[in-house]
């Protein structure tokens, strides 16, 4: 199962999947961004081309871009100054087009890649995940795990995709901007040089506290959300007590504290905009004040003497630094969060499940008596060094017998559960099943024989059909039915009008608990198991039906060997081998009338849920 | 109440706020756009153009004061465009406030049936997410809209007042802008819609696998949802391919039509000012033809912008539509105004037919009298709807035909409030809120000292279990965690402990509880019954066999009723229901 999933899989594995996207994708929006720098020195020359008396006033970038735009021919023969115009008019034009269409061939490399790279990254992350066990995904969150898989994998395909639509253009277009204008007239060059720093400033602290700040939003929403949810779940008793105004009250504290935190947020966010636009309208200023100075002092640049047309070009560069600034801070955020997310993936990538399993598969029969499971000393603990959750349990169970496990929460019933099916491996002691360590057997093998019904009984979206064949996919109607009838489900399925079509919500939603736990307990037989377990299988069934169940199952099933686990005596008491649990050790073992003679606590029990009974 | 009238009294209380923000952006955009202007005189006080070509003429007092004036504009619109953004936040804030309590206030208000129809998280949603979508939508309707129409506006008059003939030349490019951006804006947001769709999908599908994940190992289902997931990843990818493709259109589209723009009038412009001198009525000078390049850039930004805002206003309108359908339900009926005499000792049921779906009769000609101090037991297989009789007691839902009297008072008749005041229940779904333990148990009373509650908790064999936490009584719990299900259940009957109900409704069932808080439980429910009259779900044979009368429900309907030896004696469901249990 899964083997052809690299062991070493992580998320630059993905990643250079794509590698010729990073280097195509922006080599074609290097053309459309150099055309977007050339722009206005094209219109300055066609102005200094119009309007300068002094052939030898014009500067030599002008004087070049003026011999390339004769090469497109005269126009309007007689005036050289509208021909010059409208030429360089249908070249800019003609850049913009040609730059839109390179543009759009880097936007669709780059949407072609990222989500190519975000799909490889959540198949392999989902896949990873099924493979690790239930204490490994506990210990980093179950709301964790679904946020790496579906959140941060996205995080990485967004900073693929502005890697490749940004990542290059905007700081090209900065230095570039900056480049010219440094050129044209290095007074104001200095200016554009100083205001870069302090936008970006500006707009990282205002980021900063803001996003602290969303934060603790975040957390008096996660307060309203609880607040709103405990009203509903307890909507009875809150009636009962009649308590509504009281309620309104608590929530409305709530919702005042939600929005004096939220206003302080807009109150930050509101800075950003006023006070870049202070700088940018100071540059403005600037570049004109400082432009009109140059020009009366004559200052000259590559030769020629400062013209109008320069603070043109000048502003249209200010503009250009200004838009793609924005854009670079929100690529900033965007790659900030992206490799945090990065991090997180190969955290997850870098964990392996702490059960692992041999590839060659036994498959065993043995005949009916003969021991099936043989549990010598074993003990266990989840963590080094940590409490036993099980100590020194030693037992044998025979094929075709019925073992009860009784005992209170925290006794260690489904730590013990857990060891039948190899979702985890014991610390101490051999666990032999068909005369053979446990270890020895795949775990495909051992799942095909054993079948376990959990306390939690879980349901998956689907019909009753598909959850039935999950178990066995192969399964006919024929088949469902009879582990229906046998799990005592048939008396509510068959009033379906759809029948085993009938829909079945997320988690079971649409099914009462009882429901749910039969249909789970059907869906277990459906294989046909060697080894039934039935882990606190039948908690919310009555105590008829509950009987009516379990006595289907022992003549529907007679060669399988039935585990279970319950709290209550009555479940388990006509079991061949009864273990009575507490604090993880066996206090007694033995069956009923032995215990009931032997064990102090199991006798306690007995007598307080049969109270007067016998 | 309409969707129109709800908005308007929503947004009617914060108008003080609105006239604020739109004097202030108005003064804000005036302020800001009037730079590119004043830049172009500028330009003009520098040198003008003589015979076609430019003559350079400083008028310096001129610049000056120009570019003064400009100082003093940037500094206003710095201040007016954050007054602006502030107080939009502090509106939609405020809105926001009030919509979440109103939606908090009519649950409180809707009878038990409407919660009990609908998902909790489709009502948490209401409460959480869709306000969110409310105030997202309201601030960039203000945000983006009301400043990006009206900086179109103000960018309009400033170009006549510049120049009137390229003014009207930009007023013919713009549905340019205004098609390039509308196209790009609902295309790509029809596929982020879907997009989100499928994630949402994902999410689920990883969700359900995620949290049971043993189950799905032992049923050996790994390979098949593995294919599942990657199928479904696979059509994420092709429509997401498609959706950030056409996002990735606003800006080089943007920059596009900027681009032409620019050009159109750039070339236009040196072209009058060639001519201005033959046909003056051109006008067309070097600074204003740097204002028209700025203000082409300042007038197709908002299109963008304001066509972004259509995403999140429809998100918006849809929640709210959501809200307002929620608020306009009906609320609980309580037309009760007779008073009770003092605490109430008799129940009688008269002929009482239920049920929850018109047509299915749950409970059918029911007629039983309970009297003061009765113990009642009601026993039968699950699913036969013995919560329903509770439900009826206590008026969360009212019967079709016949009624309950209390003390021969008509049920319907009495407040609700008072009526349930002389009950106390403990229900098998505990209900704990986030809160102490403290305040966990005082909610029976409020109002309540310490010492009592302490002392209820005593009564109800809690308090030895709280002494143990870190905290005490101070302990903070939650309804997922902090508790076992037992001792959950022993603070609820603190509760009706604290509360000292003249009728106490008990459910016993106690699943999920070890031995000994089981015996602590069942202890503490003796306790609590004594001298009471009682209404149980029993599952103890010692409460059956004590109880003076028992109701056997089947299939809803009370099918026997007398005492233990009684129904013993009949040999019916009722006996076939013991002697399977305690054979």
């Amino acid at each position: 199962m899964l083997e052809y999933f690299a062991m070493n899989y992580k998320v630059s594995t993905a990643l250079k999947k794509n590698v010729w996207a990073y280097i195509v994708g922006p080599s074609f929006k290097i053309i459309e961004a150099v055309f977007d720098l050339l722009i206005p020195l094209f219109m300055k020359a066609v102005i200094d081309l119009s309007f300068t008396s002094d052939p030898n006033a014009i500067d030599p970038i002008s004087k070049a871009l003026g011999n390339f735009i004769s090469l497109f021919g005269t126009w309007v023969p007689g005036n050289p100054s509208l021909s010059h115009a409208l030429v360089g008019g249908f070249i800019i034009l003609l850049m913009g087009i040609v730059g839109l269409a390179t543009t759009m061939v880097c936007q669709y490399i780059a949407a072609v890649a990222a989500t190519r790279t975000g799909t490889d990254l959540r198949d392999a992350l989902y896949r990873k995940i099924l493979s690790l066990d239930k204490k490994t995904v506990e210990k980093i969150g179950q709301g964790k795990c679904l946020t790496i898989l579906n959140s941060d994998s996205y995080q990485v395909q967004q900073g693929v995709l502005f890697f490749i639509r940004l990542g290059i253009r905007a700081p090209f277009i900065i230095l570039g901007s900056l480049v010219f204008s440094f050129v044209l007239d290095w007074h104001i060059g200095l200016v554009f040089l100083g205001i870069v720093p302090i936008i970006l400033f500006i707009v990282f602290n205002v980021m900063r506290k803001a996003s602290r700040q969303y934060l603790v939003i975040q957390s008096k929403l996660d307060h309203l959300s609880t607040q709103a949810s405990d009203n509903l779940d307890g909507a009875r008793v809150v009636r009962a007590f009649s308590t509504m105004d009281f309620e309104k009250g608590k929530f409305a504290n709530s919702t005042a504290d939600y929005q004096k935190e939220a206003i302080h947020v807009s109150k930050i966010n509101a800075l950003i905009n006023p006070l870049t636009f202070a700088i940018v309208s100071l540059a403005t200023i600037l570049v004109v004040l400082i432009g009109g100075f140059d020009m009366s002092n004559g200052v000259s640049f590559l030769g020629a003497t400062l013209q109008p047309s320069t603070i043109i070009t000048l502003v249209s560069y200010l503009s250009q630094i200004f838009q793609t600034l924005v854009l670079l801070t929100n690529l900033v955020t965007i790659f900030t969060k992206s490799i945090v997310s990065w991090k997180r993936c190969d955290e997850l990538f870098s964990l392996s499940p702490s059960v692992q399993e041999r590839k060659d598969a036994k498959v065993l029969t043995i005949a009916k008596g003969e021991k099936l499971f043989d549990f010598q000393n074993v003990s266990l603990s989840y963590e080094e060094g940590a409490n036993k959750a099980l100590s020194d349990i030693d037992f044998s169970l025979g094929k075709g017998q019925t073992l009860g496990i009784i005992g209170g929460t925290g006794s260690g019933k489904t730590t013990l559960v857990r060891l039948f099916e190899r979702l985890i491996d014991a610390t101490e002691g051999e666990i032999l099943y068909k005369g053979e360590d446990i270890r020895n057997y795949s775990l495909e093998a051992l799942h095909r024989e054993i079948a376990l019904v959990p306390q939690k009984s879980v349901l998956f979206k689907g019909t009753i059909r598909s959850n039935m064949q999950m178990a066995n996919p192969s399964a006919t109607d024929s088949d469902i039915a009879l582990a229906l009838k046998c799990a005592c489900a048939s008396e509510f399925v068959d009033k379906y009008d759809d029948g085993y079509d009938h829909e079945v919500e997320e988690g079971g939603k649409n099914f009462s608990g009882g429901q749910r736990q039969r249909l789970c307990i059907a869906r277990s037989l459906i294989r046909n198991p060697e080894v039934l377990i039935l882990d606190d299988a039948t908690s919310a069934l009555d105590l008829l039906t509950d009987r009516t169940v379990r006595e289907n199952i022992r003549s529907t099933l007679p060669d399988c060997t039935k585990i279970l686990i319950s709290q209550r005596v009555s479940t388990i008491k006509d079991s061949d081998l009864i273990l009575v649990l507490e604090g993880g050790k066996i206090v007694a073992k033995g069956d009923h009338e032995t215990l009931l003679r032997t064990c102090d606590v199991y006798l306690e029990t007995y007598q307080s849920q049969m109270q007067k009974g016998e | 109440m309409t969707m129109k009238e709800y908005l308007l009294r929503y947004v009617g209380k914060q108008k003080h706020l609105i006239l604020l923000s739109l004097v202030s952006v108005f003064v804000f955009l005036l302020a800001n756009l009037s730079l590119p202007k004043l830049v172009g005189l500028s330009l003009d006080a520098i040198g003008s153009i003589v015979d076609g070509r430019f003559l350079l003429a400083i008028d310096f007092p001129l610049l000056t004061i120009y570019l003064s004036v400009g100082l003093v504009l940037a500094v206003l619109g710095v201040i007016f465009d954050f007054i602006f953004e502030y107080t939009i936040g502090i509106m939609t804030q405020r809105i926001v406030k009030e919509i979440r309590d109103d939606v908090f206030a009519k649950i409180c208000a809707v009878p038990i049936k409407s919660i009990d129809e609908r998902k909790h998280g489709d009502l948490l949603q209401l409460e959480i997410q869709d306000v969110e979508n409310i105030a997202n939508g309201l601030f960039s309707v203000f945000k983006q809209l009301v400043q990006g129409v009206l900086s179109i506006l103000i960018t309009i008059v400033l170009m006549f007042t510049v120049n009137w003939i390229l003014a009207l030349g930009i007023i013919v490019l713009s549905p340019l802008s205004l098609f390039v951006s509308k196209f790009v804006a609902s295309f790509s947001h029809r596929h982020f819609k879907s997009q989100s769709a499928l994630m949402s999908d994902l999410n689920a599908l990883s969700l359900e696998s995620i949290s049971n994940l043993e189950t799905l190992k032992a049923l050996q289902y790994e390979e098949r949802s593995h294919q599942d997931f990657c199928a479904r990843d696979e059509k994420l990818r092709e429509e997401g391919r498609i959706a950030q493709f056409s996002a990735s259109w606003t800006n080089p589209t943007t920059r596009f039509v900027n681009n032409t723009i620019y050009c159109v009038i750039g070339i236009a412009g040196i072209v009058m000012i060639l001519y201005t001198a033959s046909y003056p009525i051109l006008g067309m000078t070097m600074g204003n033809l740097t204002s028209f390049l700025s203000y082409t850039n300042e007038y197709t930004k908002p299109f963008n912008e304001i066509s972004s805002v259509a995403a999140e206003f429809e998100t918006a309108q849809f929640s709210f539509r959501r809200i307002v359908s929620f608020l306009n339900g009906q609320d609980d009926v309580d037309e009760g105004k007779e008073s009770l005499n003092g605490p109430v000792e008799d129940i009688v049921f008269e002929d009482v037919t239920f049920s929850y779906e018109e047509g299915q009769h749950l409970i059918e000609h029911f007629s039983q009298e309970i009297k003061k101090g009765q113990k009642v037991a009601i026993v039968g297989p699950t699913g036969a709807g013995k919560t329903t009789l509770i439900n009826l007691l206590m008026r969360f839902y009212d019967p079709v035909s016949g009624l309950i009297r209390f003390d021969g008072i008509d049920g319907r008749s009495v407040p609700k409030k008072d009526l349930r005041g002389n009950f106390g229940m403990v229900l098998q779904d505990t209900w704990i809120f986030s809160g102490t333990i403290m305040e966990n148990v005082r909610y029976a009373r409020p109002g309540s000292t310490d010492e009592e509650v302490i002392e209820a908790c005593k009564e109800a064999h809690a308090d030895n279990f709280i002494r143990t936490l870190p905290h005490g009584y101070e302990t903070v719990v939650s309804a997922k965690s902090g508790l076992s299900e037992g001792e959950r259940q022993l603070l609820t009957i603190a509760r009706v402990m604290l509360a000292k109900p003249q009728v106490v409704i008990l459910d016993e069932a106690t699943s999920n509880v070890d031995t000994r808080t089981e015996k602590l439980i069942t202890d503490a429910f003796d306790k609590v019954m004594e001298g009471k009259t009682s209404i149980v779900i029993a599952h103890r044979l010692s409460t059956i066999r004590e109880a003076d009368l028992i109701l056997v429900l089947k299939d809803g309907n009370v099918i026997e009723k007398g005492n233990h030896t009684e129904l013993m004696h009949r040999h019916g469901f009722y006996y076939d229901l013991y002697t399977s249990q305690f054979r």
